[in-house]
């Protein structure tokens, strides 16, 4: 850990905390009042149900008694009167050929989550979507789908979506809208007025193609792309060193050493299900043994992949560049050359050890950067460049598609709309109002233009300053296509008939272009003319797009980007630009893995996952280092002031972040939407219901009025921004320090110690042996149940990869999804209620200023001697002949005495008849799984109903249940695979495999509950501690 | 003498409540027992006609049993498949055509008026032409047999096991307007898994599941 030690830019500042004592080097904590005060935590922790402030105490009086028993008793005779409902079947006319009731079909395509067009397999039972998966035949994604994605499902369910056209802003028919926009364009067209399309990257080729046909029509049209989420400045720096605006395909399996400044590639950047799977591809200690990838992260605060980084160093985000600077003029002196431009101070220590690691490993390493700094971007360039990663790790040859948006290109944009010269303006995938800083102005100067047509599929921000609303099908409406990364193409069929009266962009483009072309038809031909001919395995094009259709994805070759060699002309001028700063607090604008840029700001499943690093649910916040916040004498919870002078401030709420900078206020994108506004009244309704919303009436602010221009690219980051204190408060729902695992004094071993929850190794140590990092309890030999049950048939096992596991949550949504959890709002999440079944346990370790974080996803654990089945006075909770733990919901009374015995704390008690009032959005439901009434315990499963259904599928071909063929929703959406599941007494099985390895380890083993799912070792790449009396860190 | 009257009247009135009580507890059934329900259906379809009389195997129209947890109610379009050309009973028909025969004339197509239904809910005119301007409307059958939500019940292992549909549905092939015969409840269900495990069924040793996650989840 030399590396962090000499680099720590904190050191200075005041701790609020006492250092770590040698006695306590492996602890972890998950929370700092755990870190404080652990005594007071496990107390509190032990506590299943948590005491709310507002419990109604008064005793009830005679009368109220009374009233109530009489209400009872009422009720009890009314419903016993009621008759049995009279239940309606209804067939189809005419049964579709591969159609039959019951049985779930899945079609590929693509998803629409976010840019990243990763390969989807859409479930669909009795012709409607249930659920989203990830598609194994996609190259990129390869079976992985983010939480984000998954989510993305219920937005086609969504009765607030718009249903019709708007014409300034009232309901109109389609013929309506074609008329009046076709007459405008018409003048347009003969005048020559400018028309522009304003979109995201547009990844779709084929839509790609309709906009240029289209934009062709006028004298000025043009395509403007722009990413919410911004990469441009790599691609400007691209321009500049190889003379292609390109992006290039990054693999990260092929790289041994990867440096990061500031970009989050697990979880929010670019492609994260892409780059998790090829991370950990080349991080399994198994089978890279001493190859396992190095990784040193340099950020400002504790992003997901700083969580998974060997050495993580905090810098200030002014200062991330200079030290970019460092690096290359290091790798540029090993090359034997020298840097040209100003000289440079002396490098830090960890600086020389990271490019000596880097330079060894030259070709196969890889060192990329988040920022939005196009001078830092040309250094990365020329330090990539100097590593020879160019053609191996970094791939021009099939570039990316996926941000493609130029920040220059914009700002011209905006100073066109804003001096009023554009005749039409059309918006699709972007919400300007909410993502751009000086929004109002905006606003009016898009007033002021004679044509702006949206098309937004909810009435956004944007849509409401909008002459015309044209609203686009859902993606799981439509015919469309993708092609991410060159050379990979898939499509994107639909799987419903659309529900509303929308309409696809390309349709709507075609109407106004005079013709009337459905979706289907331009996909269709597109892929006849334009990508037919790119591939020559297949010579019949309906076979080809036969299969294309079946896999989601084709192989064609790939357009290389056309770069010249590497020019380094451009990397003075960068060494010479000047670094920002100055100010007490730097602010950093940063996405979180579940609401991106905001497009999900209608989805409650996104709302409610807790970010997988702060576990803070339904709200944005500033995020402030323990110490930064005691030098504010600011608690979590306080409100406080972000001011940047004249682009504005920002009220948010306090979270202490340890692992932050201690300079830095770090505050999440993509909330305090319009869309999110429908959440006002979301929880259940009951005497001591708390909105759950902010004083805006949505769910928290939106930080998009502090972006800053600087150099024509759009920043998310800022100098000198002053926090100042509120009196007010506002409590946030942080799940970090709910069911946490506690052994009672009582049930620990005689040792007094219990053993880590977390077990991890470092890379030295595990070569040496397999099993290094595991602590050396016994584990119990008695036992209070004689062993008579029968051992044969299966036993449903799981095992989890802590190495794999990035923390990244995709598993959440996909078992809310499956298993139709739920939703309970903010209120109830801040009273420990929150539901799902699984939850991403997040520990640090170290002390607060420099913490080493792990991830633990939590579930069920299924255990042989489960401490549930034995307290349930109702045998509602039971083991079944094959290992698994029941719950069944129609037995349970709601005693909670199996959770309160739970030391997991996997259980879930239904407080509430939680809401299914939507028709619509009931259509989501898994109609495979029972929907939970209140007074309830429900938890997890292993996914029985997939269990039953691939034991069934056996059972009729007459064959034995293959390994792999049953895949729990968690494991299938796993990016990088952490999860498998399996028969346990299947010797052959990949989870009797992982559970037989080196690595594995049960949690809680020391109280003999034996449960079922294995945990694998986390591995770190980082060198052994010198003497047992050395600090972590 | 008097206490004696009121002792006789008392005990009179006892008995009485007694039998009242037993009577009313002969009927008690659990809630949600549907034991012996018969509904009136949409269309008078006869099982015991198309099961009993004609020996349509069960498959051919609940065709659902082998490859889904629903057996399945047929799509208008497997009715049609047969009454395309049979439009009414034989009775009808056999009594149109001695009638024609006695008139000396053609017999005239004759459609009955519960097949007609048919033909109205997929759109056909009584010369099975489409009809212009007819939407067709699916059937909205009755459900018989209905387990409650939070039960699994999968068709397939049982056919898959050669446990006969009747086991579960009565003498359907006797049956004018179908009826729910067992009572359909838990226990029934677990007796049957129980028997199987010791009898075996049609000769075959099975394995069936006691675990409650079998059929809920």
């Amino acid at each position: 850990m030399s590396l962090l030690n000499n680099t720590r830019k904190t050191e200075s500042a005041p701790r609020p905390f006492a250092l770590l004592t040698s006695a306590d080097k492996t602890r972890y904590w998950k929370s700092l009042q755990e870190f404080a005060d652990q005594e007071a935590f496990q107390a509190e922790a032990e506590t299943e149900f948590a005491q709310t402030p507002l419990q109604i105490e008064a005793d009830p009086s005679r009368r109220a008694f009374l009233k109530a028993s009489g209400f009872t008793f009422a009720g009890a005779i009314l419903t016993g009167c009621s008759q049995a409902p009279v239940h309606k079947a209804v067939p189809n006319l005419a049964q579709p050929e591969e159609m039959v009731p019951g049985r779930s079909l899945y079609y590929a395509s693509t998803c629409n989550g976010c840019n990243a067009s990763c390969g989807l397999l859409m479930k669909t039972r009795d012709g409607r979507p249930i659920k989203l998966e990830g598609n194994p035949l996609h190259p990129l994604s390869r079976g992985g789908l983010c939480a984000a994605g998954q989510a993305s499902l219920l937005g086609l369910y969504d009765s607030h979506r718009l249903h019709h056209p708007l014409v300034r802003g009232m309901q109109a028919t389609w013929e309506d809208a074609d008329r009046a926009i076709g007459s405008q364009l018409e003048t347009i067209r003969r005048e020559g007025g400018p028309v522009r399309f304003w979109s995201t990257t547009v990844t779709s080729p084929a839509r790609e193609a309709v906009i240029r046909r289209f934009l062709a029509q006028f004298k000025d049209g043009q395509l403007v792309e722009h990413d919410p989420l911004s990469s441009s400045a790599i691609l400007d720096a691209h321009m500049l060193t190889h003379g292609a605006r390109v992006l290039p395909g990054f693999h990260f399996e092929k790289a041994f050493v990867v440096a990061s400044f500031d970009a989050d590639f697990l979880g929010t950047w670019i492609s994260p299900v892409q780059f998790s799977r090829a991370y950990m591809e080349a991080r399994n200690p198994e089978m890279q043994k001493e190859a396992f990838s190095f990784h040193a992260q340099f950020e400002s605060r504790l992003s997901l992949t700083g969580c998974k980084a060997d050495s993580r160093t905090v810098v200030a985000p002014e200062q991330l560049r200079p030290w970019i600077a460092q690096l290359a003029a290091l790798l540029s002196k090993k090359a034997g050359a020298v840097l040209p431009g100003p000289a440079l101070p002396p490098p830090a220590h960890s600086m020389d050890a990271l490019a000596e690691k880097l330079w060894t490993a030259r070709g196969k390493s890889l060192v990329v950067c988040g920022l939005q700094d196009v001078h830092a971007q040309v250094l990365v360039n020329f330090i990539n460049h100097t590593l020879g990663n160019y053609g191996t790790t970094l791939d021009l040859a099939h570039p990316s598609h996926q941000h493609r948006g130029s920040d220059a290109a914009l700002q011209t944009l905006l100073e066109e709309i804003r001096s009023g010269k554009i005749a039409a303006l059309f918006l699709h995938g972007v919400n300007p109002l909410a993502q751009m800083p000086r929004a109002n102005e905006l606003s009016v100067a898009l007033k002021k233009l004679p044509l702006v047509v949206s098309f937004a599929e909810r009435q956004d921000e944007t849509a409401g300053a909008a002459h015309y609303v044209c609203p686009d099908h859902h993606p799981l409406e439509s015919w469309s296509d993708a092609e991410p990364v060159s050379g990979a193409v898939s499509l994107s069929q639909p799987a419903i008939r659309p529900l509303a009266g929308t309409r696809p962009v390309v349709e709507s483009l075609s109407t106004w272009s005079g013709l009337r072309v459905s979706a289907y038809e331009i996909v269709r031909r597109h892929w006849k003319e334009q990508v037919f001919p790119r591939q020559n395995a297949e010579p019949s094009f309906d076979v080809f797009w036969n299969k294309a259709l079946h896999d989601g994805v084709a192989a064609v070759t790939a357009r290389p980007a056309g770069a010249r060699p590497f020019d380094s002309t451009p990397v003075a001028a960068a060494l010479s630009q000047p670094v920002a700063g100055g100010g007490e607090f730097s602010l950093v604008l940063y996405p979180k893995v579940s609401m991106l840029d905001g497009r999900h700001a209608y989805n409650p499943w996104l709302h409610e996952l807790p970010d997988p690093v702060s576990k803070a649910a339904w709200d944005n916040y500033a995020c402030l280092s323990p110490a930064a916040a005691a030098r504010l004498s600011l608690k979590e919870g306080d409100v406080v002031r972000v001011d940047a002078g004249a682009d504005g401030s920002l009220d948010l709420p306090v979270l202490l972040q340890p692992g932050q900078h201690d300079n830095v206020v770090a505050v999440a994108l993509g909330y305090g939407r319009k869309d999110s506004a429908r959440f006002a009244e979301a929880g259940p309704r009951w005497l001591n219901w708390r909105k759950p919303v902010g004083e805006n009436g949505l769910v928290g602010t939106n930080a998009a009025p502090l972006l800053r221009w600087q150099d024509r690219s759009l920043t998310y980051t800022r100098s000198a921004v002053r926090l100042t204190k509120t009196s007010r408060t506002h409590p946030l729902a942080i799940t970090q320090s709910h069911h946490s695992l506690t052994v009672p004094k009582n049930l620990a071993p005689s040792s007094g110690s219990t053993r880590p929850i977390i077990q991890e190794a470092v890379l030295p140590a595990y070569l040496k042996d397999a099993a290094a990092g595991a602590s050396h309890h016994e584990v119990p030999s008695q036992d209070l149940w004689p062993r008579d049950h029968a051992n044969d048939g299966h036993r449903w096992a799981m095992a989890v990869d802590l190495n794999a596991c990035t923390g990244c949550s995709a598993c959440v949504v996909a078992c809310q999804v499956e298993n139709n959890i739920p939703v309970v709002g903010k209120d109830e999440m801040g009273r420990r209620r929150e539901m799902h079944w699984i939850r991403i346990d997040r520990y640090y370790s170290g002390p607060p200023e420099d913490v080493s974080v792990a991830h633990q996803p939590m579930m069920c654990q299924q255990c042989e001697h489960a401490p549930c089945e034995t307290v349930c006075p109702v045998l509602a909770t039971v083991h079944s002949a094959e290992g698994l733990n029941q719950q069944i919901y129609n037995r349970c009374v709601g005693t909670r005495y199996c959770a309160n015995n739970c030391p997991y704390k996997a259980r879930r008690f239904n407080w509430f008849d939680y809401p299914h009032e939507d028709r619509l959005a009931n259509l989501v439901l898994n109609p495979d799984v029972t929907v939970r009434s209140r007074g309830v315990m429900e938890k997890c499963t292993f996914c029985v109903q997939r269990i039953q259904e691939a034991r069934i599928e056996a059972g009729n071909r007459g064959a034995p249940i293959a390994d792999g063929v049953i895949q729990t929703a968690c494991q299938q959406s796993c990016p990088t695979h952490a999860i498998v599941f399996g028969d346990i007494h299947d010797p052959g099985s990949r989870v009797s495999q992982l559970s037989r390895q080196g690595r594995a380890y049960r949690v809680l083993e020391e109280i003999n509950v034996r449960p079922s799912v294995n945990y694998l070792r986390l591995v770190r790449n980082r060198p052994e501690k010198k003497s047992e009396g050395e600090n972590h860190g | 003498m008097n206490s004696r009257i009121v002792t006789i009247l008392l005990c009179t009135g006892l008995a009485l409540s007694g039998i009242l009580l037993a009577l009313s507890l002969a009927d008690f059934r659990l809630p949600g027992n549907q034991q012996g329900y018969e509904p009136p259906q949409p269309i008078a379809y006869s099982h015991r006609l198309h099961a009993g009389e004609l020996q349509i195997p069960c498959l051919y129209c609940h065709s659902g049993a082998e490859k889904s947890r629903h057996a399945g109610i047929p799509a208008a379009s497997v009715c049609m498949n047969c009454h395309r050309y049979v439009t009414a009973g034989y009775g009808a028909v056999r009594a149109e055509d001695e009638m024609a025969a006695k008139e000396k004339r053609s017999p005239r197509p004759i459609i009955s008026d519960e097949l007609r239904k048919l033909y109205q809910a997929v759109g056909l005119d009584d010369n099975l032409n489409p009809a212009p301007g007819k939407e067709p409307s699916p059937i909205a059958w009755t459900g018989v047999h209905k387990l409650p939500d939070f039960v699994y019940f999968d068709h397939r292992p049982h056919g898959k096991a050669l446990v006969a549909c009747q086991q579960c549905h009565g003498p359907v092939e006797t049956m004018e307007r179908m009826r729910q015969v067992p009572d359909l409840s838990m226990g029934w269900c677990v007796n049957c898994h129980r028997d199987a495990n010791q009898k075996g069924i049609a000769g075959k040793a099975v394995k069936a599941s006691l675990d409650c996650s079998a059929c809920h989840f």
